[in-house]
């Protein structure tokens, strides 16, 4: 394993090697880089992410790093190639999450809280955000599964709780 | 913030009711205040989380950037709360601009809280009491003005109490840029946000140069 190589290991027993510098976009990862305590030879266990959502989450990680790098190399670049780079990520991001079921998404949030990598939690609660949004009630409870709990007093309540944003 | 599976609530048993409270409340930041409030209409747990104080508190200070003297407010009944009866009463006063610039008649009336306690006190200077001299006043002026008011509100500020809000504007005239200073009351009768007293100064021509 090279220098700036490190190991990953899911907690299924999965293991994936990455790129110190992509595994640097997690603080929690970082952190530990930092105080030393990750051995050359020896992989970090992470006991709350499967391989599956390990593997989407280096995935994010490593896209990203190139990203990085690019900004560095580009400093002098023009306005339109700036705009045609964050197209790119753009687009890659929507294609990423498009690509992953919804269960799967929330996983994955949960995994990028755990370890702490703001521009995925961002990513993935813009996600969410967006299939709620313009959604009625029961258009938002089929895309996420939700049971109405309410008792016919408490939607008489929420009626009128609600009622002065649809007027 | 550390993500769990929260299990001091009975909530729901779909993935978005069962994130903790910090992430559901990140995940929500960005939304419309109808978009929240649909989701609110969804199930309990959901309704608690898109209800959420911080949310609506950072909602009413990006929409109603004028209101910042209102920065340390605490309101009894919630920012929701708040938040529902400020935009209302925003609208309400906007549609009251509106109805001078049509000349709706029937939109003036049904503006106001049907009470003999009403007053309108118009630029002129005339006070007008209780709701049919007041409408009496409207109908006289739709008809007799010799040109429409086209009125901008600026500076727009709203204090709301319990039942009762009031609105002071300062109002320019699009077509002869005439500028005055409005005050506007409203009252909440079930469930209605309803105008109760109507007061417009013109500005004399050496004041207004300093607006």
């Amino acid at each position: 394993m090279s220098s700036n190589m490190i190991m990953l290991k899911s907690s299924d027993g999965a293991s994936f090697e990455i790129e110190e510098a992509a595994a640097r976009k997690s603080k929690i990862i970082a952190n530990m880089i930092e105080v030393e305590c990750v051995d050359e030879d020896k992989a970090i266990p992470l006991q709350n992410v499967t391989g599956n959502i390990l593997a989407l989450v280096i995935e994010y990680c490593n896209k990203h790093i190139v990203d990085d790098d690019d900004d560095v190399a580009t400093e002098e670049a023009s306005e339109e190639e700036e705009e045609a780079k964050k197209k790119k990520v753009d687009d890659w991001e929507a294609e990423f999450m498009n690509s992953m079921s919804l269960e799967t998404m929330f996983e994955l949030l949960l995994a990028a809280n755990y370890l702490n990598i703001k521009s995925l939690i961002d990513l993935v609660c813009q996600t969410i955000a967006n299939n709620i949004k313009d959604k009625t009630p029961e258009e938002v409870r089929k895309i996420f599964s939700i049971e109405n709990d309410f008792t016919p007093e408490e939607e008489e309540e929420i009626r009128k709780e609600n009622a002065w944003a649809f007027g | 913030m550390v993500a769990n599976f929260g299990d001091d609530k009975p909530a729901g048993s779909s993935m978005i009711e069962q994130l903790v409270a910090d992430v559901t409340c990140y995940a929500l930041c960005d939304l419309d205040y109808s978009s929240l409030c649909q989701l609110s209409m969804t199930s309990s747990s959901m309704r608690k989380a898109a209800n959420d104080d911080k949310l609506w508190k950072s909602l009413y200070h990006k929409e109603f950037t004028d209101q910042e003297h209102l920065l340390n407010l605490n309101p009894v009944n919630g920012w929701k709360a708040y938040y529902a009866a400020t935009k209302t009463v925003m609208n309400l006063n906007y549609e009251f601009f509106y109805i001078i610039g049509s000349r709706s008649l029937n939109r003036m009336n049904s503006l106001w809280l049907n009470s003999d306690y009403v007053k309108c006190f118009n630029a002129s200077g005339e006070l007008f009491s209780g709701y049919d001299a007041v409408m009496g006043r409207w109908e006289f002026c739709f008809n007799n003005w010799e040109f429409g008011f086209d009125l901008e509100a600026r500076d727009v500020q709203l204090r709301i109490m319990n039942n009762l809000a009031w609105v002071t504007t300062f109002a320019i005239d699009g077509i002869i840029g005439s500028p005055f200073h409005v005050t506007n009351v409203f009252e909440l009768h079930n469930g209605h946000w309803l105008m109760v007293h109507h007061h417009s100064s013109l500005i004399p021509n050496h004041v207004a140069a300093n607006h």
